[in-house]
């Protein structure tokens, strides 16, 4: 009997105790103060302030350094303004790799990395469009891109581009790049003002890790970034879906000839996420799970697969041709972390690799 | 002596008792169906799972179970909402519950990638339904037909439930008696510390103790709340926990859905019938109408067919959880005899596969991008779970045969994490998945576990 009595007591104080916790639990946001959740906080904080930010303010001023010298091109096209304008280009096109991992949020919602570096762009539908003078820009891109920095690369540094802006029915064509050009400025400076707006806390105070939380959407961005890496930024041109064949002009920037910087500065602005720069970042966070050791393994991994990748020649798409060796070799450690970033990382955070809500068990 | 016993057990559970319990489960199921298939729709997840993916991972014999297109997929969903009303309100319910089960069951054949226990379970007992008299008090069957109406039902039609019900919380109880999740508190330690957003409990999320915590009284709790739920003095409050425990798992890990809250009303079953006969009556204020009430009797042959299916149930409901003895490695690794098993929120296991497609005569090598094939979801459930390999292997030699590639071989290079260790190789990467075969063999190709 008392043995008994013990036992509905125990089960009553547990039970009243879980009852009493999830009655807290349902009430609201806290107000305590708490080290790790501030660690979060922290973390989202930096990265909104000190990485996102103001990598989307330095694309939009190298879109207007860019747009300066398309205007001058345009005006007066000759090799010598073609020359200054791929400076600038490359410039903005590298500012970009570092806005290319925040894809959610206001990018997702604007599709801005959709519109704005899909590639390889089409180039018969962009003629078709330069030649209609009525292209449809606000189509998202399934794999058809016209607009863009692929559109701008093709238009702009074509083996014959000068010659076009130069021909008689040159009017149209100036008129589609300046089109290309003021509405990748609109998507920028749209999804600036989001998270100069509301946005930002939304982004620091999301400390969850699930579908639609900003640490989800972070891990989740790493494993699709190294996706795109590996197959439509090298391994697709490359010919690793097609037994072999080499496509060199689904490169990124084929016409200009920068693929292997832009692969590079994608790579490195990766990393920098990775690290949340100088501040807090994912690595911080993997400590405090007591995943010292991965988190040394996947920093050395992001070194080896820089050095490799930064050991291709440029332009990529001869590289392909000429340089096997190295490129194989820079595929093999893009892989490895990839599947670091992917499976390790992701588990270690609980994230799932998923983009896509739905019920587990 | 043996015809003695069996004697008193057949008295024993076939003693009339209130039908109330069996009523009150029929109201709160019907009602919790509902409810999931509406949230269901309304998340988009009928086109997202059964529209949008352009293959579908079939289970072992049941290949030929395809869905129906957009139209004929929110048609099965539409009939799943009205029959599950039907069910809650007891009207036609014996169509109802055919129809609910035939309809559910389909659906969740279609894809192994949305396999959830708790679908299972709402498959199992939908199916037992059809057999038990629930709409025999208390429904819309007894005013269409008065004269079917019954106060009394034998006691093995509750208990029948009940049974279902303690086998799911002891297998799952069973399922977690392993050195990760008793010795090592994984994968909690893994999964609380993501939860430090929640307010008060949060900043406790690092603590080990926390983890153990969690650990050690889920698995007691699912071991024994069954049977404290069975005996009469503990069941109040052991169905407290019971609130408690599913409030928690509902607040702590909000993907696993609906399935809390249906355990929680299920969970109901336990209670008495004087005791819910008392609140039926007082809720419903039933006058006496001065004839004595009925007792539900099955016709004796029908009787006799039900018995044999439920005895045979029920020893499959053993059997099925324990077959994984008969295999070969680490269960939660090669995942042979994991589904069908009660194993819920049990591991955290992610992995990545690479597929190549090879053509022997030219020796080219074709790297997938399994994203053209595969739903995202689709892709990571594929990419812990071999027999999901094998499948996707034979669709894919299938689709690049047609794209002319001749006698194509697909071989894999998987890399699995599990349970917060780093990942190693899954599969073996010189094996043509397309040569191997699906069943129930071991998969030799599964590399070993390193722990």
């Amino acid at each position: 009997m008392n043995t008994r009595l013990r036992l509905i007591g125990l089960v009553a104080v547990v039970s009243a105790t879980i009852f009493w916790g999830c009655k807290k639990d349902s009430g609201g946001p806290g107000t305590g103060t708490d080290a790790n959740k501030d660690f979060k906080v922290a973390m989202l904080t930096n990265y909104a302030d000190n990485i996102i930010i103001p990598s989307y303010t330095d694309v939009q001023a190298k879109l207007d350094l860019l747009n300066t010298s398309v205007e001058a091109f345009i005006t007066a096209p000759s090799v010598s303004t073609q020359a200054s304008l791929k400076t600038s280009f490359e410039n903005a096109y590298l500012s970009f790799e570092k806005i290319s991992l925040p894809n959610f949020g206001p990018a997702a919602s604007l599709l801005l990395n959709n519109y704005s570096n899909t590639f390889p762009a089409v180039k018969e539908k962009i003629e078709a469009g330069v030649l209609s003078g009525t292209p449809n820009f606000t189509q998202p891109v399934a794999s058809d891109s016209i607009q863009g920095f692929p559109t701008l690369d093709y238009l702009l540094f074509s083996t014959d581009a000068v010659a076009k802006f130069s021909a008689g029915d040159a009017a149209n064509r100036k008129q589609y790049v300046k089109d290309v050009m003021a509405r990748l400025k609109l998507l920028v400076t749209n999804t600036l003002t989001q998270w100069n707006g509301t946005y930002r806390t939304a982004f620091i105070n999301s400390t969850k890790t699930d579908v639609g939380s900003s640490i989800g959407y972070l891990i989740n961005q790493f494993a699709y970034e190294m996706d795109v890496l590996k197959g439509p930024r090298i391994g697709w041109p490359y010919g690793k879906q097609s037994g072999g064949i080499v496509f060199a002009d689904k490169c990124e920037a084929y016409y200009s000839g920068i693929s292997t910087e832009l692969a590079v500065a994608n790579l490195t602005s990766l990393k920098n996420y990775y690290k949340g720069g100088t501040g807090s970042g994912i690595d911080d966070y993997l400590i405090l799970l007591n995943k010292t050791q991965l988190n040394t393994d996947v920093l050395a991994q992001f070194d080896a697969t820089l050095t490799a990748l930064q050991a291709v020649p440029s332009p990529l798409s001869d590289a392909f041709v000429n340089n096997k060796t190295q490129v194989d070799a820079a595929y093999i450690e893009i892989q490895k972390l990839l599947t670091l970033l992917k499976t390790d990382v992701a588990s270690a955070t609980s994230v799932r690799i998923n983009y896509q809500d739905s019920d587990g068990d | 002596m043996l015809d003695a016993i069996t004697k008193k057990i057949t008295t024993k559970v076939s003693k009339p008792v209130h039908i109330a319990p069996l009523v009150t489960f029929r109201v709160a199921f019907g009602a919790m169906m509902f409810i999931s298939i509406i949230r269901f729709w309304s998340k988009g997840w009928i086109t997202d799972l059964y529209v949008t993916p352009t293959f579908y991972f079939p289970f072992f014999g049941w290949d030929w179970v395809q869905p129906l297109g957009s139209t004929g997929m929110h048609f099965v969903f539409a009939l799943m909402a009205i029959t599950s009303l039907c069910i809650m309100l007891g009207s036609f319910y014996r169509i109802a519950t055919i129809l609910f089960f035939l309809a559910f069951t389909y659906v969740e054949l279609i894809d192994i990638t949305n396999y959830l226990n708790h679908y299972y379970f709402v498959s199992i007992v939908s199916f037992l339904l059809i057999f038990l008299p629930a709409n025999k008090y208390y429904a819309v069957d007894c005013i269409i037909y008065p004269s079917s109406k019954r106060k009394f039902v034998p006691l093995w039609t509750i208990g029948a439930i009940r049974l279902q019900l303690a086998m799911v919380y002891f297998f799952a109880g069973l399922a977690k008696l392993n050195s990760d999740w008793m010795l090592n508190a994984l994968p909690m330690k893994i999964w609380l510390p993501a939860k430090t957003h929640l307010p008060f409990v949060g900043q406790f999320m690092y603590e080990e103790w926390v983890a153990y915590f969690f650990s050690w009284f889920g698995a007691a709790y699912d071991l024994f709340i069954a049977f404290f739920l069975i005996n009469k003095r503990t069941r109040p409050y052991a169905y407290i926990v019971v609130l408690g425990f599913h409030i928690a798992t509902a607040i702590f890990f909000p993907a696993i859905g609906m399935f809390p809250f249906i355990m929680m009303v299920s969970s109901l079953i336990f209670f008495s019938s004087d005791l819910q006969g008392k609140i039926w009556e007082w809720v419903s204020n039933a006058k006496e109408d001065g004839k004595p009430a009925l007792v539900y009797t099955y016709k004796p042959f029908v009787k006799k067919a039900i018995i044999i299916l439920l005895f045979v149930h029920f020893t499959l409901q053993v059997i099925i959880p324990l077959r994984f003895i008969f295999y070969p490695g680490h269960l939660f690794w090669t995942e042979q005899g994991f589904r069908f098993s009660w194993r819920v929120m049990l591991m955290e296991k992610s992995g990545n596969t690479f597929f190549y497609v090879k053509e022997p005569s030219t020796g080219k090598v074709f790297e997938v991008n399994n994203v053209e094939y595969l739903t995202r979801l689709q892709e990571k459930m594929m990419s812990t779970q071999p027999d999901m390999m094998v499948y996707y292997a034979h669709y894919l030699a299938k689709k690049y045969a047609e794209k002319g590639i001749t006698s194509p071989e697909v071989f894999a290079e998987g890399y699995v994490a599990l349970n917060g260790r780093r990942s190693t190789s899954f599969i073996d990467t010189t094996v043509d998945l397309n040569k191997q075969k699906i069943g129930f063999q071991n998969y030799g190709w599964v590399l070993p576990f390193e722990k």
